[in-house]
C-alpha cells in the first residue's frame, strides 16, 4: 500500500517541551517538500500554532462531541492533504481515547493515510507510561520518540524502547540563543524566504543549517513510514 | 430439524431501551449467519419494524390470531430464532399467556429454545417484577439486562434487595448495556437502519450514507462491547449449539 499522505501527531502529556515548535517545523517542513499541508492546534489556551501559522492553521476542541466530529472526520477525509496536529497536554487523554474508541488509525490507513506520533520524550513517570499506552493501543501507527535537545541530554532515552523497523529518535536539535528572538515572533513561517531575509547573514546561514539538520530527520522519518508498512505488508502478506 | 429459538425482549416499563435490545439482538444474530425474524408488539406503529422492515412483523401479542402467528409457525419458519420486542407492561402477561398455550412445557421439554431478556429500568417498582415473572418462567434462559445506553444510572438499587431478587431465578444472568454517546444513538434514530448498517456507512436501502466517521466509530466501538457480552453469555450456542460463536467483527 502506497500512503497518498499523512497525519502526524506532536504529542506530550507534559506543557513546554517544544510540541508547538516542532508543530511550525513540521508544518514548513511539509510546504517546502511542495505538499498541501493543513495545521490544527489543540491546545486550550494559547494556540501559539494559530497565531505562527494563521493561513494554515484551524482551531480545533474536542471536548464536545461536535469538536470531535469536526476534527476527526476531517482528518480522515480530504486524502491528499498533509496533516500535522500540535496536541496540547491537557487534550493528550482525551484526544487519544476517542482516537483509540473509533478506530481512528484503521480507517486513516483504509483511506490510505498513515499516522505517525511524533512524542517528546521527558525523564517523567508520567510520559514514560503515556509513551507505552500509546505503543499498546496505536500498533499500526508510527510511534517516534523526539528528543528536543534543547531540555538537556537524553539519559532516560532508553525508558522510550523503540518499535522493531520504526523510526530511531528524532533528534531536535537546540537552536542558537541568539536565533530565537527572530523565529519565536508571530507570524513566523520558516517558509517564508523574505521574512528570514531581514536577518543579519549570519543569522541567516546559521538557521538554514540548523533547519537542514531537523528536515534530515523528518526526511528520514518519512521513510520509515513507509518501511514500516512495507516490512508490515510482507511480514503478513496481506498488502492491504 | 434444527430446534427453533424464541427470544422474550420486555420491561414491565416504558423507556429503559428494550427495542434497542432487540435490535442489538437482531444484529448480533444477523452477524452470525443466523436466520430471524422479529416480532414487534407495539401496534399499530413498530419502533423495531422502522429498524428492521424486513424481519419485522407488527403483531398484537394478546389476540389468539396473532399468537398462533407467531407459535404455530415456529417449526416451519425460515428463520432460526424469533425475537420478540414486548410492549412495556405486558411482559407478565405475555408469560402468563405462553403457559396457557403449553408454550413454556413445550420449552421444558426441550422442543424449544425460551430465552427471556429482562430489561431493567432504573426503579425498584421493576425489581419486584422480576420475583413475578420468575415465577411463571421457571427454567428459561433468564438475563436480566441492565441498560446504561441512557445513561441511566441504578443508584436506586440497594445491592442487598437486588441480590434477593436476582436469586430467585434460578440461572439467571446478567447483561450490561454500556452507554453510547447520546448524538451516535441519535444520528442511528434519525438514519433508522440497523447499527450493523450506521456502521457500514449504509443507508435504509443499503446505499451508500455519509454518516460521521466518529459516530459511526462511537457505535462501532459500543456495539462491539454489548456483543462481547452476548459472547460471554454463549447466546449463539444458545440458540444453535452448532456454530461457532467466534464472530467479534462488527463491521468490515
Amino acid at each position: 500500500m502506497a500512503f497518498r499522505s499523512s497525519i502526524t501527531i506532536v504529542a506530550s502529556p507534559r506543557p513546554r517541551v517544544g510540541k508547538t515548535l516542532l508543530a511550525r517545523l513540521l508544518t514548513d517542513f511539509h510546504l517546502s517538500e511542495g505538499r498541501l499541508v493543513a495545521a490544527f492546534d489543540l491546545n486550550a489556551g494559547e494556540r501559539t500554532l494559530a497565531q505562527f501559522l494563521p493561513d494554515k492553521t484551524t482551531t480545533a476542541s474536542i471536548r464536545e462531541i461536535s469538536g470531535q466530529m469536526a476534527l476527526f472526520d476531517h482528518l480522515v477525509a480530504h486524502e491528499d492533504l498533509t496533516k500535522v496536529i500540535d496536541l496540547g497536554h491537557e487534550s493528550f487523554e482525551s484526544f487519544f481515547s476517542v482516537a483509540h474508541q473509533i478506530d481512528f488509525v484503521e480507517e486513516a490507513r483504509r483511506r490510505s493515510i498513515a499516522v505517525a506520533i511524533l512524542f517528546t520524550i521527558t525523564p517523567d513517570q508520567t510520559s514514560i507510561g503515556a509513551y507505552r499506552g500509546l505503543r499498546d493501543r496505536f500498533s499500526r501507527a508510527t510511534l517516534a520518540p523526539v528528543h528536543n535537545e534543547i531540555l538537556g541530554p537524553a539519559q532516560h532515552r532508553d525508558k522510550y524502547p523503540l518499535a522493531t523497523g520504526g523510526p530511531g529518535v528524532v533528534r531536535m536539535p537546540a537552536l542558537a540563543p541568539g536565533l530565537r528572538r527572530y523565529i519565536e515572533t508571530p507570524p513566523f513561517s520558516f517558509a517564508d524566504s523574505g521574512k528570514v531575509s531581514t536577518m543579519p547573514p549570519d543569522s541567516q546561514s546559521e538557521l538554514q543549517r540548523w533547519l537542514r539538520r531537523i528536515y534530515l530527520e523528518f526526511r528520514e522519518l518519512d521513510l520509515r513510514i513507509l518501511l514500516a508498512d512495507l516490512r508490515h505488508s510482507i511480514q503478513f502478506g496481506s498488502g492491504t | 430439524m434444527a430446534r427453533p429459538a424464541v427470544i422474550l425482549v420486555g420491561a414491565d416499563k416504558g423507556g429503559v431501551g428494550k427495542t434497542t435490545v432487540a435490535r442489538t439482538l437482531i444484529d448480533y444474530f444477523g452477524a452470525h449467519q443466523t436466520p430471524t425474524r422479529a416480532f414487534d408488539t407495539e401496534a399499530p406503529r413498530g419502533t423495531l419494524k422502522r429498524f428492521h422492515p424486513e424481519l419485522t412483523e407488527v403483531v398484537d401479542v394478546t389476540s389468539v390470531s396473532d399468537q398462533m402467528k407467531i407459535f404455530d409457525t415456529l417449526g416451519s419458519a425460515d428463520a432460526k430464532v424469533t425475537v420478540i420486542d414486548v410492549r412495556a407492561g405486558l411482559l407478565s402477561s405475555t408469560l402468563q399467556a405462553l403457559t396457557d398455550i403449553g408454550f413454556l412445557e413445550s420449552a421444558k421439554k426441550g422442543q424449544i429454545t425460551f430465552a427471556v431478556f429482562h430489561i431493567l429500568g432504573s426503579s425498584i417498582a421493576s425489581l419486584q417484577e422480576i420475583a413475578e415473572t420468575a415465577r411463571v418462567v421457571g427454567d428459561a434462559n433468564y438475563f436480566l439486562v441492565k441498560n446504561f445506553i441512557n445513561n441511566t444510572t441504578f443508584f436506586e438499587w440497594d445491592p442487598a434487595t437486588y441480590n434477593s431478587y436476582f436469586k430467585k431465578i434460578k440461572g439467571a444472568e446478567e447483561i450490561t448495556i454500556p452507554k453510547l454517546n447520546e448524538m451516535a444513538y441519535e444520528q442511528v434514530e434519525v438514519a433508522s437502519v440497523p447499527f450493523v448498517s450506521f456502521i457500514g456507512n449504509k443507508g435504509v436501502k443499503g446505499e451508500a450514507a455519509n454518516n460521521s466517521f466518529v459516530l459511526r466509530g462511537y457505535v462501532r466501538h459500543w456495539l462491539g462491547n454489548v456483543w462481547g457480552e452476548f459472547d460471554r453469555v454463549k447466546l449463539v450456542d444458545l440458540v444453535s449449539p452448532k456454530i461457532e460463536s467466534n464472530v467479534r467483527q462488527v463491521a468490515g
